[in-house]
């Protein structure tokens, strides 16, 4: 019951958050110097033709009834057409999506999956020289700018190496279509279409980890101080007293626990790692909302552009939602102060 | 103005080409977008497949919104119009056998192929020409503004008969006709969400070309197979599949090429990198001549640069050979029009010459001599080469007793700060082509008053007697009226040093040794039209 | 935000290695010792601060004296040689050139003056801007907080550098509309650091005394509270310059940098990439330029935490 107020509250005050967003963006938005219809219909457009556009697309109404439009057509899933493309930009959006969400997926589970035993050795030999080059990785990790460590990725494993691919998804002309949830390994997985998983795996590996490398470190850092400070907690003791095994202690008594604070700041720092995934996707030309909210930005494509940094937001209030849910599961104790 | 838009129709909007070229540039920060091919053959499947990188792959494959080379370089393929342009520039039947003109030039009459067919089987009809055109009115955008204004109606006299109906002569009309790329009325219809197909066309082609899209589009590509029905025939060994693989950056397109993947190179990438992929063996490289001409546009209405004097000691400033020789490979330009034009090129025109001392001369001639003359050179942000231009000129200019800023802008805000004299900087980097095949293209988008305020005219000419000369060569049907007009706006502006001219675009093509068929269509073709490709290896 | 703790336990109040400083002092006369002079010596004995404090000071003075120091002080500006462009590093050119022929090493210094410029301009409005909210959201209460402190939730979940991107790209991009932008969103890090040390604070002995004085409300904020966020304030503004580089950076990376031919190192990071692999100088001296500096920044920032015994507090 507790943890079900804990939930809703959670979620009304996502959705605040998101309406708020929605007023910023769409400020922002309306408030560019610039004529968006003059920009859409290029420079030879006649008078006649932008004042024509402007009135399709509402720009001469008040500014209280161009929100209103918008965000009610928003509720419905609307966000408008996109004068670049013509489409409407929900489907722009959701032809993109899946691979960013596919490049930010593989990039938490390599924060966690590298970031964890990471974090739990430095804890386990604390202030050895494991820890001391651990901590050297994290801190390096963090300042490392983005563009700089996927250019390098890119130049020794593609140009130098030529190991690995260091553009798009899948080779091109490749013919698979992720058609069930729209990531292209899950799909190869369930389709059992072994060469396609391959392939999509070696395209994953470069973007995945230059937009990791930050996350790891975090996870890493984050981990190995709340392993410190639950080991000298008293049923750490105890269960050391009891002669639990080592193995066990590790692991249930001081992981589980020690697991929120990595969450809780993974959540933190998810915008971001938004921005920079638009960095490694451009540099390495990865189909997703980068390129086209990069494109759109350049072009004053309003709906487009306001739909681009909406879903980044509610992609950022869901996956703090989803970690709200987690730790509230791991650790009552979260459920009760919340973490605002 | 992109240099080339495919050995086809010459787009009317491929203005807005080099539009789109930019933002490329500017997002990938390399050089920009046009698609060339490349051959590659694919192992096992005795397949000829071609493999280009590209900056970015076209927002929507419309037809209709086609706003530069590289939409146009799909939409070749995919689509076919009722005429087409061959190499030297002359226009040719493709949907359309055959074709009139009435005596003064009002009525346009075209009759179709009786065995055209679109992709799906289904016969083209004059009905469907009466659709695609009114569509692309409708829509107002990518090539409607050739039209607005000058078109009165389009009728389906019968099954297979269309004829265009114009509001006033305009003599480079049947050049702009290759422009409408003609949609299948029945197929749109059936996908028109009450939006004429918009969200339906901008991922699925419904038209009559030899290419039928095959994956894609998507951020890292696209794919388009050949359509062995195709109606127009194929040659011997013809190009089967094409694909563009999105490559950002110049370092991708290096990777891509060592690692075998491509086979054919864009234009607009740096020098650097030409020479590295000629390094690796397989590939030959071509250059060719444009009618692309790349241009300084002067601000003729703004400070210092609304002093000839001042006009003309920035001409002389500019270090053509270096330019020519290091950073952009081109040719000698000498006026508004490249010699592709060499027809309507009047004899004498003095060739630009690079010399500080007159450049000095001029400066003390004019009504800003004295002070420090403040000044600011525009370019498109992202643009190596456009950069270094930028530079060379503000060392020379600097010597000269003149205060530069550099303003670099993404080509979206270029287009934008064009629309005022205010706004518009008093020095602009420019590529502008013809956007069909007739100087007209060249003269009027870039010097008439009724296109002020556009990045094509952005030296803001305003002039009564430049106009008159223009509309004069328009409205007459006999060519030794016009190659007069026309000779005489050339020495104007040369004259006025409207624009200071760079140089004559160079087309860089880098390609596999077997592919042939590239031959250059005078009119800023990018070879991008694959049928007219043969594969020459087994 | 990246995260950056190289601290010890995040909720233990004495760092270990903060060990009882007085007893290792020289035995004479500790207590006249004066608290500045205990401070930096527990500063001078940490490793990782005085790496990073030279890191920053050298920057600092670098991009300070760089007409001075660089040896080609006029390549900051146009200056062509098409002759000599791209030469690998080498004894004339310690970084190599870049493609109009001008050297490296003196444009990446320049370059550091820009960010260095950037982080105190954009931290020189959102400190002050962040504190002032932070303080009224936490002492008032009430709605002030309310819509203070909503407005840093919402600022907070937005991707930032695609807001700043769309910010940027619609004004012309420059050097100042990237330091307003993102002064624009960096206030609200710091808004939400000085509202949760006030809102501790609001309920401690000796503010509730300053009110039952009646002492003015100026008073005690700015007198008897502001005081005890320094030290937090001092941490996270030293960590915040390393990440308002990157972020300048990553922003002049994709365009919206200073204009040329002013040197900015993300720009020239954009610039090399053109001519990768073979002349690699060009965008990796920049871009390593760019995570000298951040560290510094980060080491200073996490010296000053051990230094400051500041708690990690959200």
């Amino acid at each position: 019951m507790e943890y079900l107020v804990f939930l809703v509250r959670r979620l009304l005050w996502s959705l605040l958050v998101l309406f708020g967003l929605s007023v910023v963006i769409f400020v922002i938005a309306r408030g560019m110097p610039g004529d968006p219809a003059r920009m859409a219909l290029g420079p030879t457009a006649s008078a006649d033709q932008v004042a024509q556009l402007r009135e399709t697309m509402g720009l001469d109404l008040p500014l209280v009834t161009q929100y209103v439009r918008y965000l009610g057509g928003l509720a419905q899933g609307d966000l408008g057409r996109s004068l670049l493309t013509g489409r409407s930009v929900s489907a722009d959006i959701s032809d993109t999506f899946a691979a960013t969400f596919e490049l930010v997926l593989a990039t938490i589970l390599i924060a966690f999956v590298v970031g964890l035993p990471l974090g739990v050795m430095a804890a386990q030999w604390k202030d050895r020289w494991p820890d001391n080059s651990i901590r050297l990785f994290a801190l390096l990790s963090a300042v490392t700018p983005t563009f700089l460590l996927a250019l390098l990725l890119q130049i020794l494993a593609g140009y130098v190496l030529h190991v690995l691919p260091t553009t798009g998804r899948l080779p091109i002309g490749a013919g698979f279509s992720a058609d069930i949830t729209g990531l292209v390994t899950v799909d190869a997985l369930l389709k059992g279409n072994w060469a396609i998983l391959g392939e999509g795996l070696r395209h994953l590996i470069l973007p995945a980890f230059a937009l990791a490398a930050a996350s790891v470190g975090q996870v890493a850092l984050t981990t190995r101080a709340s392993m410190i400070d639950v080991t000298s907690q008293d049923y750490v003791e105890a269960a050391r007293a009891f002669g639990v095994p080592e193995r066990v202690r590790v692991l249930k008594y001081m992981l589980r626990p020690a697991l929120v604070a990595p969450m809780t700041i993974l959540g933190l720092s998810f915008a971001s790692l938004i921005g920079n995934a638009f960095v490694v996707e451009l540099i390495f030309a990865w189909p997703g909302m980068a390129s086209y909210g990069v494109r759109t930005i350049l072009q004053k494509d309003l709906n487009a552009v306001m739909g681009v940094v909406m879903v980044s937001g509610a992609f950022f209030v869901m996956v703090n939602l989803a970690i709200d849910v987690a730790t509230g599961l791991i650790d009552p104790r979260v459920r009760l102060g919340g973490r605002s | 103005m992109v240099p080339g838009q495919g050995p086809g129709p010459v787009m009317g909007c491929s203005q807005l080409g080099s539009d789109k070229m930019k933002t490329w540039n500017k997002v990938a920060s390399a050089g920009a977008g046009l698609l060339l091919g490349t051959a590659l053959a694919g192992p096992a499947l005795a397949q000829t497949v071609i493999t280009l990188d590209t900056p970015e792959v076209p927002g929507s494959l419309d037809p209709s919104k086609i706003s530069d080379a590289g939409d146009y370089a799909l939409a070749v393929n995919l689509y076919d119009a009722l005429m087409t342009v061959l190499p030297g520039g002359a226009l040719a039947p493709e949907l359309a056998e055959s074709w009139e003109v009435n005596e003064d030039a009002t009525e346009a009459t075209f009759f179709i192929r009786e065995d055209a067919t679109f992709t799906d089987g289904s016969p083209v009809e004059a009905s469907d020409v009466v659709y695609s055109y009114d569509r692309l009115m409708r829509l107002n955008q990518g090539p409607s503004n050739l039209f607005a204004g000058v078109v009165e109606s389009v009728e389906a006299v019968d099954a297979k008969t269309v004829r265009f109906t114009l509001s006033k002569t305009f003599a480079p009309f049947l050049a702009t006709v290759p422009s409408i790329f003609i949609i299948n009325e029945e197929v749109a219809t059936a996908n028109d969400a009450g939006d004429d197909a918009q969200e339906w066309l901008a991922t699925n082609p419904a038209g009559a070309g030899a290419y039928l899209l095959k994956d894609g589009p998507s951020g890292s590509g696209i794919v388009i197979e050949r359509d062995e029905d195709y109606y127009g025939g194929w040659n011997e060994s013809p190009i089967d599949e094409v694909r563009w693989i999105v490559a950002p950056d110049d370092s991708t397109v290096r990777s891509l090429a060592a690692s075998g993947e491509l086979t054919m190179v864009s234009a607009f990438r740096a020098p650097e990198t030409y020479d590295a992929l000629m390094e690796m063996g397989r590939f030959t490289q071509e250059d060719t001549s444009t009618a692309t001409a790349y241009l300084l546009k002067l601000n003729t209405q703004l400070a210092p640069t609304d002093d000839v004097h001042i006009r003309r000691a920035i001409a002389y400033a500019t270090d053509y050979d270096t330019i020519r020789e290091v950073i952009y490979p081109g040719e000698e330009l000498t006026g508004p029009l490249p010699p592709a034009f060499a027809d309507f090129i009047p004899e004498g025109l003095p060739a630009p010459e690079f010399d500080m001392e007159k450049a000095a001369e001029e400066v003390a001639q004019s009504s800003y001599a004295g002070a420090p003359i403040p000044i600011t050179l525009g370019y498109v942000a992202g643009t190596q080469f456009e950069e270094e231009i930028s530079l060379l000129l503000q060392s020379n200019l600097e010597q000269l007793g003149f205060e530069v800023t550099q303003q670099a802008d993404p080509w979206a805000r270029v287009v934008e700060i064009a629309g005022a004299v205010e706004t518009t900087p008093n020095v602009n980097q420019v590529f502008f082509g013809p956007t069909y095949p007739s100087p007209d293209s060249m003269f009027f988008s870039q010097y008439h008053s009724d296109s002020a305020g556009s990045w094509t005219s952005m030296e803001w000419l305003e002039d009564p007697e430049i106009d008159a000369l223009i509309d004069e060569a328009r409205s007459s049907g006999d060519p030794e009226v016009q190659a007069a007009a026309y000779g005489e706006l050339q020495e104007r502006i040369v004259d006025m040093q409207a624009d200071v001219f760079l140089l004559t675009l160079t087309f860089q093509l880098v390609m596999d040794e077997c592919l042939t068929g590239y031959e250059f269509v005078p009119m800023q073709s990018v070879p991008s039209d694959f049928t007219r490709y043969e594969w020459l290896c087994d | 935000m990246a995260t950056r703790s190289l601290r010890e336990e995040p909720a233990a109040g004495a760092a270990p290695d903060a060990e009882p400083p007085v007893t290792t002092l020289p035995e004479a006369e500790p207590e006249r010792l004066s608290a500045a002079y205990q401070s930096w010596y527990r500063f001078s004995r940490n490793p990782t601060a005085v790496i990073g404090a030279a890191i920053v000071v050298i920057c600092i003075l670098a991009a300070v004296l760089a007409p001075l120091i660089t040896p080609y002080p006029s390549h900051v500006g146009a200056v062509v040689d098409f002759r000599a462009r791209h030469l690998p590093p080498s004894w004339e050119h310690w970084m190599g050139t870049d493609n109009v022929g001008r050297d490296i090493l003196t444009r990446v210094v320049y370059g550091m003056r820009i960010s260095l410029l950037l982080a105190f301009v954009v931290l020189g409005v959102a400190v002050p801007v962040g504190t002032l909210l932070g303080l009224a959201a936490g002492y008032f209460g009430g709605w002030v907080e309310v819509v203070i402190m909503r407005l840093t939730d919402i600022a907070l979940a937005i991707p930032g550098l695609v807001l700043l991107m769309a910010v940027a790209t619609v004004f012309s991009p420059n050097l100042l509309t990237t330091m307003l932008a993102l002064a624009a969103l960096w206030w609200t890090w710091h808004a939400r650091l000085i509202y949760a040390i006030t809102r501790q604070l609001r309920s401690q002995e000796f503010v509730e005394a300053a009110e039952t004085l009646g002492a003015s409300t100026f008073h005690i904020l700015f007198r008897e509270i502001l005081p005890n966020c320094v030290s937090a304030l001092a941490v996270k503004t030293s960590l915040d310059c390393g990440f308002v580089i990157l972020t300048g950076a990553a922003l002049s990376f994709l365009g919206l940098g200073a204009q040329p031919p002013m040197p900015d190192l993300g720009t020239m990071v954009a610039g090399g990439t053109n001519y990768l692999p073979d002349y690699w100088w060009g965008s990796v001296m920049p871009g390593c330029a760019v995570l000298v500096i951040a560290l510094g920044f980060n080491l200073l920032g996490d010296g000053l935490r051990d230094l400051f015994d500041v708690q990690e507090i959200r």
